[in-house]
């Protein structure tokens, strides 16, 4: 089933053109990347999904249900997630209350908050600091856990290995994969590599459009093709 | 000490203007929404409590009970705060500033000339009608009530068999017993999950709106809670002063003086602005004539030896002249230059940079030291 499907998206910031015709699908189970330079659009598709950046023209479609131009709040009530790149958290409030103001409402919040912390067992430790004193890698985690308390169906997940180190790389890595066999994900990733390595498949963004496609078990980092558009 | 501190009625005042702070800061300080205008709801509270005294407010008798006063103005300023709200806050940053600023001042002039208020407008009206005194206490029980105001209000000899309790004192206890109810229940919400959606707001409205929280929804009611405790306090003003005026009420500097309370006191820190007014009227008198409670002044006029005044500092002007010239009346300028370097150099605010010391609520943190962290 297609979960989500963006057709011919031109997204604009004032009078900056970004988004020039941007058109892909996501079935539900899938894990898709989006990968290419930097500035070529790929957060710019994600907050045209969640209509923070509504597109000028095309269509968003949700479960086969259009929902461009709806509310961003709408659009997450509908089961869509969002772990923002950049500092990922609300850093003044505590690790445990980031995690509640995730959980949607009517849902048992004393139970998603264990499941997170089952999750991350780091997390437990620090539940009652401020989020923002913790380590860049401790935050990725806090923002992960949240997106998977939300009881997502599709999560969308902006550079989750920017600025941490290698080895905390591949524990973000170890979640994401371990989060992709309950939810359906759309990777934002310029690390080539680990994009290839948790995505079924992969579309390359170029210029504000989607210049190539690919199985990503097919592809090696090292291909000639996607080079082309990830080299400056 | 009654050099340095300030006179019991002051104390009234900064308590029931420390109110308006805090609930100023409920809204700027914790949705990062800078309510300019307020003042609106200061001024509805006080104008709603002088009207109904005066019999002007239909199906309400100019004797209504004082605490039902204030309820129904806090319902009053509720209204007021969705219709303003509705439109303002499909605004936010600077913009969303200078629209409440705008409706305020509508309001301000408005009120101004507005003949029904009393008749002269202008200057603003006083209680007349009204015959029983503005009582706090349990509506109904007249022994568990007690009457605030400055000639009106009751004394208490022999409480306890002991204490006695001038007017002032009356309306300390009880003006101070409102607005540390009025805290109590503001610092519930604040720590209520509403509260935590509130700062996440701050802190990065998208990002909330994408958990999903219609964070419309979560601004518009707290700037309805912020209105209603701000009209508590202009209820609580109208009733110890028995008279109102657009200047003291409406007006868009009244917003600046809560503001200037949250920036000395400390934003998002819900009881920093009670203290940043205190602090602001402490300077204030200290620095004042005699009469209003002038702390500085007389006592240098008073110690300084005649000899010592009339000696010559520079070019002709004496010790009494030199304070004369930089005392007498320049309270406002003093508190203006302390307001600069608090933004400087403690941009936190008073209690903003205490908590940072102590890590935490001082209260928490008192608690900790005595009984240990691991309770």
């Amino acid at each position: 089933m297609t979960l989500l499907e963006v057709e011919d998206a031109h997204t604009y910031y004032g009078e900056s053109h970004i988004l020039e015709g941007v058109s892909f699908e996501v079935e539900a189970g899938e894990v898709v990347a989006l990968i290419g330079r930097n500035g070529v659009g790929k957060t710019t598709t994600l907050r045209t999904i969640l209509q923070l950046t509504p597109p000028r023209e095309g269509r968003v479609r949700y479960r086969g249900e259009d929902v461009t131009g709806r509310e961003t709040h709408e659009i997450a009530e509908k089961g869509v997630g969002w772990i923002p790149e950049g500092r990922r958290i609300f850093s003044q409030l505590s690790v445990e209350e980031n995690v509640r103001v995730a959980v949607p409402e009517g849902r048992n919040v004393e139970s998603a908050v264990e499941r997170a912390f089952e999750t991350f067992p780091d997390l437990r430790d620090h539940r009652d600091r401020d989020a923002g004193n913790l380590s860049g890698g401790q935050q990725q985690m806090l923002a992960l856990s949240r997106g998977l308390v939300g009881d997502n169906d599709l999560l969308l997940v902006d550079e989750p290995s920017e600025g941490l180190a290698p080895l905390i790389v591949e524990r973000v890595a170890e979640a994401l994969a371990a989060a992709a066999d309950d939810t359906t994900l759309l990777l934002v990733e310029q690390n080539l590599p680990l994009a290839l390595d948790l995505a079924d498949r992969f579309y390359v963004l170029d210029n504000g459009q989607v210049v190539d496609e690919g199985n990503a078990d097919e592809t090696s980092a090292d291909d000639e093709r996607l080079r082309r558009y990830l080299s400056a | 000490m009654e050099t340095l501190l300030p006179r019991v009625e002051t104390m009234v005042v900064v308590f029931y203007f420390g109110l308006f702070a805090m609930s100023f800061d409920f809204i700027s300080g914790y949705t990062g929404y800078l309510s300019f205008g307020h003042a609106a709801f200061y001024g509805a509270g006080a104008y709603f409590v002088v009207l109904a005294s005066n019999g002007k407010v239909p199906a309400l008798g100019p004797n209504t009970s004082f605490v039902a006063l204030l309820v129904l103005a806090g319902l009053v300023a509720v209204v007021l705060a969705l219709l303003i709200g509705a439109v303002s806050f499909r605004l936010s940053g600077v913009y969303f500033a200078m629209i409440t600023l705008g409706f305020s001042q509508v309001l301000y002039v408005f009120v101004r000339d507005w003949d029904f208020v009393g008749s002269n407008p202008r200057d603003g009206p006083a209680v007349l009608e009204r015959t029983d005194p503005f009582s706090i206490g349990v509506p109904g029980v007249d022994s568990l009530n007690l009457a605030i105001g400055q000639l009106a209000g009751d004394s208490v000899e022999g409480f306890l068999g002991v204490l006695n309790f001038s007017t002032a004192e009356v309306s300390y206890y009880m003006v101070g017993l409102v607005v540390l109810v009025c805290y109590f229940v503001m610092q519930r919400i604040i720590h209520s999950p509403f509260g935590r959606v509130l700062i996440a707001i701050r802190e990065n409205e998208e990002r909330a709106e994408a958990v999903g929280y219609n964070t419309f929804w979560y601004k518009l009611g707290a700037f309805a809670v912020s209105a209603f405790f701000a009209a508590i306090a202009g209820g609580l003003f109208a009733g110890f002063q028995r008279s109102v005026s657009p200047e003291e009420t409406f007006y868009f500097l009244v917003t600046g003086d809560a503001l200037l309370a949250s920036i000395i006191g400390g934003f998002a820190t819900l009881a920093g602005p009670l203290y940043g007014w205190l602090f602001d009227e402490t300077i204030t008198e200290f620095l004042s004539k005699r009469g209003e409670g002038g702390g500085l002044l007389p006592y240098l006029r008073d110690h300084l030896g005649e000899g010592t005044l009339s000696i010559e500092i520079f070019n002709g002007l004496t010790v009494q002249e030199a304070i004369d010239t930089f005392l007498n009346g320049h309270a406002e300028l003093y508190i203006g230059v302390l307001f600069v370097l608090f933004v400087l150099f403690v941009p936190n605010g008073l209690l903003g940079t205490v908590r940072d010391r102590v890590g935490g609520p001082i209260g928490k943190a008192v608690a900790d030291r005595i009984w240990g962290e691991n309770r």
